[in-house]
């Protein structure tokens, strides 16, 4: 990064340390840190990465940067000084990919070899292998339907890499609809529509996601149609991927729904059961970790949405395993995962203790805020009162509010005893750890 | 109130080597290595209010090698979703308080872009909110299953001892002396999260100093009646 640095490296870093002092530690994370000081002849010239950035530096502290900088120039932008990016740098290729002109680089991670078939996409993928063989030809466009995070973007990227491996010089986008829409928006701004016309229609295939972004934007839906059209009469390939049927899409233009239904529409299901295994089970080898099958269908049963989601829980399992040293076995994925899986997020409130204190003592909650002292009643207060300090953290003088007024005196008295009684009394020790185990699940 | 940053005030930053991480110790040990690191990842940090989240996202900003920002959604929020913009040009972004914008549709809709291009792009994502993304209460099913992708960390409380240990380093690092008995004193008086803990020593230290007096405990009783 360094190499890459500004003129007077040493210039902003004497403006950082300034800075740091003069401005609170969140408005440094904030708004200095993600300014890129970039090489620009005599200037220090400090990149933002939006206006947002410019505007707050230039109102609160460019002032102090001018008085560091001295007789340096300071020139204050909008722009960025990251270099272009490679796919995935461990996965790359020998051969490097061409950079593709617009939209962002195929991720080579996503191929036919490593998407798990089963009974809820089988027809998405075939139709998809036949595009990849036959781009421009077979269907088009391929319109790929589904919930979100079932593997949409993955065949999509499949095809895209074997239409590139067929055809090294192939000129293939991906783009998310969103991007084709701030292209769009950026090219009618900078009066350089012509531009944004030309480079998508030379493309040799466009890989559009989740068109469902398209709805309710009229310029943008009219620009893609001519984009669409200009394609298809080319012969180039063109793939959709969109949450839901075509038809169903409300604020799409008809003219646009009925021609995405001219090649074949496929729709792309929630995985089984047996596929979300064999899904865990692949992505565990692919890390080379070993994965039993009872804790693949452990987390499977468990997570039913979507594939991400089960990503995201084999992810979190790995990550608990490679800290602990610990091999993954079912146990240890119960326990690795319990947060991700309970339901609700089970807060411990004062409130929620007396409840449960309440109930296991069949008494009313109205008791443990009275002034009663007979034992019945005292015991389990005290025993919630306890709880109260070491499940939440409350200070002694507001458990003793929300216990009818007392002391903070009577809490620090409760907590003590308790805690002997613990010690001594089998009955307390399991009384208070039952209620333990009730309230935090 | 004003806060007047002072050059002696750097021992009370949010980094890595003054956080408490009680049981949180894989979580901590996570964000270090990611921000060390250049790899793209995407983690979610979930768990209540002053359970340490903006200390570790300000922690990881701060040792992040490149352009980094941390966005505390609950204070910036106000500029619109527009402020997202052009992020995915910085390698790591910390988001604060999800919870701040989850189900408003615009902010929604501008962290979903903004999550494909960053993924795209390889950089890195941390989010904080109260609970894990299933439960964060996202609407925009894209962004819920995209963020469900994350590797979710749950952040405990801490518990008596650690936020004992909590409070020594933070009198420590404002070169307060706080004897055992009196840090045991005004710990079970006061609230046992960060914010609140730092909030008392702030006073306490500036107490003390018009004072002119050590923290003991009966200072320290006078010093919590005055304030309650």
């Amino acid at each position: 990064m360094t190499a890459n640095s500004a003129a007077h490296p040493s210039l902003w870093s004497q403006c950082l340390r300034t800075l740091e002092l003069e401005l609170t530690e969140q408005q440094f994370h904030t708004w200095i840190r993600p300014l890129q000081p970039v090489d620009e002849g005599s200037a220090l010239k400090l990149l933002a990465p939006n206006r947002f950035v410019v505007d707050w530096v230039q109102e609160n502290c460019l002032s102090s940067i001018i008085k560091v900088a001295g007789h340096v120039p300071v020139v204050l932008e909008v722009g960025s000084r990251k270099p272009p990016l490679v796919a995935a740098a461990s996965t790359a290729p020998v051969s490097q990919p061409r950079r593709p002109v617009i939209g962002s680089q195929l991720d080579s991670n996503f191929t036919f070899d490593n998407f798990v078939e089963g009974k809820s996409n089988q027809l998405g993928r075939a139709a998809a292998m036949q595009v990849g063989r036959n781009p421009g030809s077979a269907y088009n466009p391929l319109f790929i339907y589904g919930g979100t995070g079932l593997g949409k973007t993955h065949l999509m990227h499949a095809v895209g890499n074997v239409i590139l491996e067929r055809d090294p010089t192939a000129n293939v986008a991906y783009v998310h609809s969103e991007r084709f829409v701030g292209d769009m928006v950026r090219g009618l701004q900078h009066n350089t529509i012509a531009d944004f016309k030309r480079t998508y229609r030379s493309l040799d295939a466009l890989l559009i996601d989740d068109i469902q972004f398209f709805a309710g934007k009229e310029r943008s839906q009219e620009e893609f149609f001519h984009t669409f059209n200009a394609l298809l009469e080319g012969q180039r390939q063109i793939i959709l991927t969109c949450d839901r049927y075509p038809k169903e899409v409300s604020g799409l233009e008809e003219r646009l729904k009925s021609r995405f239904g001219w090649g074949l529409t496929v729709a792309i299901e929630p995985p089984e059961l047996e596929t979300s295994v064999a899904i865990l089970m692949s992505k565990a080898d692919s890390e080379e970790i070993p994965l039993p099958e009872e804790v693949a269908f452990f987390i499977a049963q468990r997570i039913r949405s979507n594939v991400r989601e089960l990503e995201g829980a084999l992810r979190r399992v790995i990550a608990n395993s490679q800290f602990t040293g610990h091999p993954i076995t079912l146990e240890f994925t119960k326990e690795a995962l319990r947060d991700l899986l309970a339901l609700q997020d089970k807060l411990v409130t004062i409130d929620n203790i007396q409840k449960t204190v309440a109930e296991y003592f069949k008494m009313r909650v109205a008791d443990l805020h009275s002034k009663r002292r007979s034992r019945s009643i005292t015991r389990p207060r005290q025993i919630a009162m306890a709880l109260a300090k070491d499940l939440t953290t409350h200070s002694l003088p507001e458990i003793g509010d929300a216990f009818g007024g007392r002391d903070h005196t009577t809490v620090l008295h409760a907590c003590r005893r308790i805690k002997l009684l613990r010690e001594t009394e089998t009955r307390v020790a399991e009384d208070y750890g039952n209620l333990l185990r009730t309230l935090t699940g | 109130m004003a806060q007047i940053p002072l050059p002696l005030a750097v021992g009370r930053h949010h980094r890595f080597e003054n956080f408490v991480a009680g049981s949180n110790a894989e979580a901590v040990a996570r964000l270090q290595a990611l921000a060390a690191s250049h790899d793209p990842a995407t983690l979610w940090l979930a768990g209540p209010a002053g359970c340490g989240k903006t200390h570790l996202l300000q922690a990881a900003t701060s040792s992040a090698p490149a352009g980094a920002m941390y966005i505390p959604l609950r204070v910036t929020g106000a500029s619109g979703p527009g402020m997202l913009k052009g992020l995915d040009a910085l390698e790591f972004l910390a988001l604060d308080d999800i919870d701040a914008v989850a189900g408003d549709h615009e902010w929604e809709r501008a962290l979903f872009d903004l999550f494909n291009r960053v993924q795209c792009a390889g950089g890195q994502l941390l989010f904080a909110a109260g609970n894990p993304p299933a439960h964060s209460g996202l609407l925009l099913p894209d962004l819920a299953s995209r963020a469900a992708s994350a590797v979710v960390y749950r952040l405990s409380p801490l518990d008596e001892e650690e936020a004992l240990d909590a409070l020594r380093r933070h009198a420590q690092s404002r070169g307060l002396e706080l004897p055992d008995p009196a840090a045991r004193y005004l710990l079970t008086r006061i609230s046992r999260d960060m914010p609140a803990i730092c909030r008392w020593l702030d006073e306490l230290d500036s107490a003390s100093l018009a004072a002119q007096r050590k923290l003991t405990v009966p200072f320290i009783r006078d010093a919590l009646a005055e304030r309650t």
